[in-house]
């Protein structure tokens, strides 16, 4: 066979691998646009005949997807400012050297990243209970999820402070520049791109958190679009079509912002998670 | 004190100060929790002295009474199933994705990247679409099922205990499937070419290839990926809420799910803090075999 | 006379170019051919397609008389050595050695017995329970070579293999390769953009740029009369010298156009007046005694190694000139020089063709 063809029938193969694999996404974007009946139908619609394009706009009003969503962009902020200022400095200093601290500080960073949130909900919620912190619940998920996401940012962008060549922030120093400067006038703007990255990536996470939400945020109003979706299903629930809309809102911009970001977010994947 | 202060703008000072943050932060939201972990499984815990500090020390009664409840067995063994067959499939099916986009066809680095779309779903919206496909009478999947004929009738996923835990282990998969493709493919453009173009002349066929180059080339990249897998699965917490919540009948309970459940259904905070440790010993013995693991590379 | 490999009217397509451009070359058994050529002239897709790593659009190729066009390379019995040495990383030495037994399913004993053999006549006896990351670049070339070697295969295929090495370990394993090849009576095909290994090495020098074999033949012949303009600039270090001239009325003499015109006697008939170059090599300009010479040149820069000594002149074009007798000359000096009329080159100014 041709090289020309083999191509066209590997790329051919690899475009009918990618549908199967993005069929639940393509069912969530056509369950929410049928009707009651159409839903339930045997064999179920692949096309919907009668397009609910109204849906959208009722499950918005009925569900206040407004505030939902609105509480999971502030904790979402919240949390990606607090990793950012945090992290970045740190993954500066832990890029910059190579010794004994520096392999301790990793390994105890990478030990942190592995705890699962659901096990270590028990003692925050009990600790910030103490404390007094359930008072600005949204305020505790974001110190919560900062500290879950934080050793993965820091992960990432290490390894994007280590594409920066060293001589540039010497040449800085010996230029004048204290080392404060140099790192802020210099090495700074140069790992901008990779910092960005990253922290789209802790974003997306922190947008869809689910469990720190759940467990701190009583009050209605505070909880963010994750919750909001999980209190809409019940074990008996039948309104698939609303569900799916509601899913639908939720998560198409942050599926927007990753279909135009797809080829430098995987690049800082593949450089930074394997080091 | 000047010699120290002028060293934050220009010398050890600034570096310390800028992990010394982090670091502290981490310790304070993470390690601490971590150890108030254990302390509370040794505690008796309940509503009333959730306020305080000093809770009745009870050594190891919450533990005895843990392993004395009926159901801790069968959800620690439904863990182990979920582990394994969550890593099994998201490695196999990863690895054939992988191994068919490395011959790097036209389009193949784009396409590839479109697999990853599941990573940055929210957990639950990924479990509420799943939900849905795997329901009993109108869910599409056993509707695919029966027209292939692989099925004659309904699979009830979410309401029958032989197959509720298969459901988060489908939809587990789904999930994680990109990830691990991602990672095998970056091991293995690590391999240089001219390897198996030596091997090619050597006499190797592509299936010799394989197992004598590519494998045990592989083998620290596999070794990361297996355990990074293994943290990931036991951190899997919103697919059990959105499809099945640990049942019915505990039939598709975890150990990560059964914590939370402890703590935040049952208010049984002491239990949950017993899982967690037991859990978070388990997740450490992982996690160094990661560290261990990419710290060993074959180099050529 | 047996032909070990045979390229017949081959070409190369990558797409629309044009990599490979009818390529004829002849190679005798137990013959050592260098190709050399500039960076992109074809020369390793011309090795590669020998090894079957890359296909040929046209033409035949065969090695010891069968015709290998659309053979996969795993079944020609061509072993390559390549510029990174492609040594398996995650095996020792010996597993390095043996890998092409195991795959034809030799024995542990062969195999042990075989590596053993190999190892004493390229010195790694010591080294065969070693890995390849613990040694070093020479000892690393000579593993690639041994599993070439234990393969016993029609032909070695050499890609730049020395271009990783230093300057002095370069020249002791040109040596080396040389000698191997001699005493295994092999057949090599040797890769380089270097033409002092091509030269120092090759029975056959194969000259190639911009997919097209510019000129074949044994090394001084390339050196005496090389067939154009490129050949003769590429092979000789210092470079040839190219001045413009015209050649005289009288058909006898070369006018050369470098300062003020000076003349040159030839001992050949050419076309009168047509515009050539004069291509004097920097090992024929002799320094002359005053009034004796065929040029008188201005000095620019003079750089002495102890062994010779380098004297540029300062005219357009610039002349290289290489003198061993240690005449003192400076800079500014006016110097005279003669060159035997036999050493001069003349190449038409427009196709560069040797005339």
């Amino acid at each position: 066979m041709s090289e020309m063809m083999r191509n066209r029938l590997m790329l051919a193969i690899a475009l009918i691998l990618a549908a199967i694999y993005l069929f639940p996404l393509y069912w969530m974007y056509i369950t929410a646009l049928k009707t009651g009946s159409a839903m339930f139908a045997t064999p179920p619609q692949f096309w919907p005949s009668d397009p609910q394009w109204h849906i959208y706009g009722d499950v918005w009003q009925s569900r206040n997807m407004g505030r939902y969503l609105g509480n999971s962009l502030v904790i979402a902020f919240g949390a990606v400012s607090l990793i950012c200022v945090l992290g970045v400095g740190c993954a500066y200093v832990l890029a910059r050297y190579r010794n004994v601290w520096v392999d301790i500080g990793l390994f105890l960073i990478l030990m942190l990243q592995v705890l699962p949130a659901s096990l270590m909900i028990t003692p925050i919620f009990v600790g910030f209970s103490q404390i007094g912190l359930l008072a600005s619940p949204r305020f505790a998920v974001i110190l919560a999820i900062a500290a879950k996401s934080m050793p993965f940012f820091v992960v990432l962008v290490r390894a994007t402070f280590m594409s920066v060549p060293q001589e540039l922030e010497e040449a800085a120093l010996v230029d004048g520049n204290s080392r404060i400067g140099a790192f802020w006038h210099i090495v700074l703007p140069l790992a901008r791109n990779g910092i960005l990255v990253s922290a789209i990536l802790i974003f997306m996470q922190a947008f869809g958190e689910f469990v720190y939400s759940k467990s701190i945020i009583q009050a209605v109003e505070l909880q963010p679009a994750s919750v909001g979706l999980n209190s809409f299903m019940g074990p008996n629930t039948n309104e698939w079509n609303n569900i799916m809309a509601y899913a639908t809102m939720y998560v198409t911009p942050i599926l927007a912002i990753f279909v135009l970001l797809q080829r430098r977010i995987v690049s800082g994947l593949t450089s930074g998670a394997l080091k | 004190m000047k010699r120290f202060l002028s060293s934050i703008t220009d010398g050890k000072g600034f570096d310390i100060l800028l992990v010394a943050f982090p670091l502290g932060y981490l310790f304070l939201m993470s390690g601490l929790p971590l150890l108030y972990n254990v302390l509370m499984s040794f505690q008796e815990v309940d509503m009333f002295s959730l306020g305080t500090f000093w809770r009745p020390f009870v050594g190891l009664k919450n533990y005895r009474d843990l392993f004395a409840q009926p159901e801790t067995l069968p959800i620690l063994y439904n863990t182990g199933i979920f582990v394994v067959a969550s890593i099994a499939g998201q490695f196999l099916l990863g690895f054939g994705l992988a191994l068919f986009f490395w011959t790097n066809f036209p389009g193949a680095s784009w396409l590839r990247g479109l697999f990853l779309v599941s990573w940055v779903m929210p957990g639950l919206v990924v479990g509420a679409i799943w939900n849905w496909i795997l329901s009993g009478d109108f869910g599409v999947l056993n509707f695919l099922l029966r027209e292939s004929g692989i099925i004659e009738g309904n699979i009830f996923w979410r309401s029958d205990p032989d197959f509720s835990l298969w459901a988060v282990i489908l939809a587990n998969i789904w999930l994680g499937m990109a990830f691990n493709m991602i990672l095998l493919s970056v091991g293995l453009s690590a391999i240089p070419k001219d390897l198996f173009e030596a091997a090619e002349l050597d006499g190797a066929n592509a299936f010799q290839r394989f197992w004598t180059i590519t494998l045990p080339m592989m083998r620290s990249s596999i070794g990361a990926i297996i355990s990074l897998g293994l943290i990931f699965t036991l951190q899997q917490f919103d697919l059990f809420a959105a499809i099945t919540s640990g049942g019915p009948n505990n039939s598709s309970n975890v150990t990560q799910y059964w914590a939370w459940d402890l703590s935040f259904r049952q208010y049984d905070f002491a239990k949950g803090a017993t899982i967690s440790v037991i859990m978070i010993v388990f997740v450490m013995f992982a996690s160094v075999v990661y560290v261990r693991s990419t710290r060993h590379e074959v180099r050529g | 006379m047996t032909l070990q490999i045979e390229l017949s009217g081959v070409n190369k397509y990558y797409g629309a170019f044009h990599a490979l451009k009818n390529i004829d070359l002849a190679i005798e058994k137990g013959t050592f051919v260098a190709l050399v050529g500039p960076s992109g002239c074809g020369k390793s897709t011309l090795l590669r397609s020998l090894a079957g790593l890359e296909s040929i659009s046209t033409g035949d190729l065969r090695i010891a008389g069968d015709l290998m066009n659309n053979v996969p390379p795993r079944k020609r019995d061509v072993a390559m050595v390549f510029q990174t040495y492609a040594l398996y990383p995650h095996m020792t030495v010996e597993q390095n050695l043996t890998y092409s037994l195991r795959i034809r399913g030799a024995s542990k004993v062969e195999m042990k017995k075989a590596a053993a053999e190999v190892a004493a006549t390229t010195g790694l006896s010591e080294l065969l329970g070693r890995y390849p990351r613990e040694l070093s670049g020479g000892q690393r070339q000579r593993v690639a070579m041994s599993r070439a070697i234990i393969r016993n295969p029609k032909a070695f295929l050499f890609d730049e293999p020395l271009s990783n090495l230093d300057a002095a370990l370069r020249v002791h394993m040109r040596k080396e390769i040389r000698m191997l090849h001699d005493r295994l009576g092999a057949t090599s095909v040797y890769v380089t953009h270097d033409q002092v290994e091509a030269m120092t090495m090759a029975d056959h020098v194969v000259v190639m740029r911009d997919g097209i074999i510019e000129q074949q033949g044994r090394p001084l012949d390339l050196y005496d009369r090389p067939a154009n303009k490129f050949v003769a600039g590429f092979i000789g270090s210092p470079a040839m010298n190219f001045i413009p001239a015209t050649v005289g009325q009288d058909g006898l003499s070369l006018i050369v156009h470098v300062g003020e015109p000076q003349t040159i006697v030839m001992d050949r008939a050419l076309e009168p007046g047509r515009s050539v170059f004069a291509g004097l090599r920097p090992e024929h300009l002799h320094a002359a005694d005053a009034g004796e010479g065929t040029f008188r040149f201005p000095v620019g820069i003079v750089e002495t190694t102890g062994s010779a000594t380098y004297i540029s002149t300062a005219t357009t074009p610039e002349i290289t000139i290489v003198d061993t007798t240690r005449r003192s000359i400076r800079s500014g000096d006016v110097i005279e020089l003669s060159i035997r009329p036999s050493d001069v080159h003349v190449f038409d100014a427009e196709t560069g063709m040797r005339l």
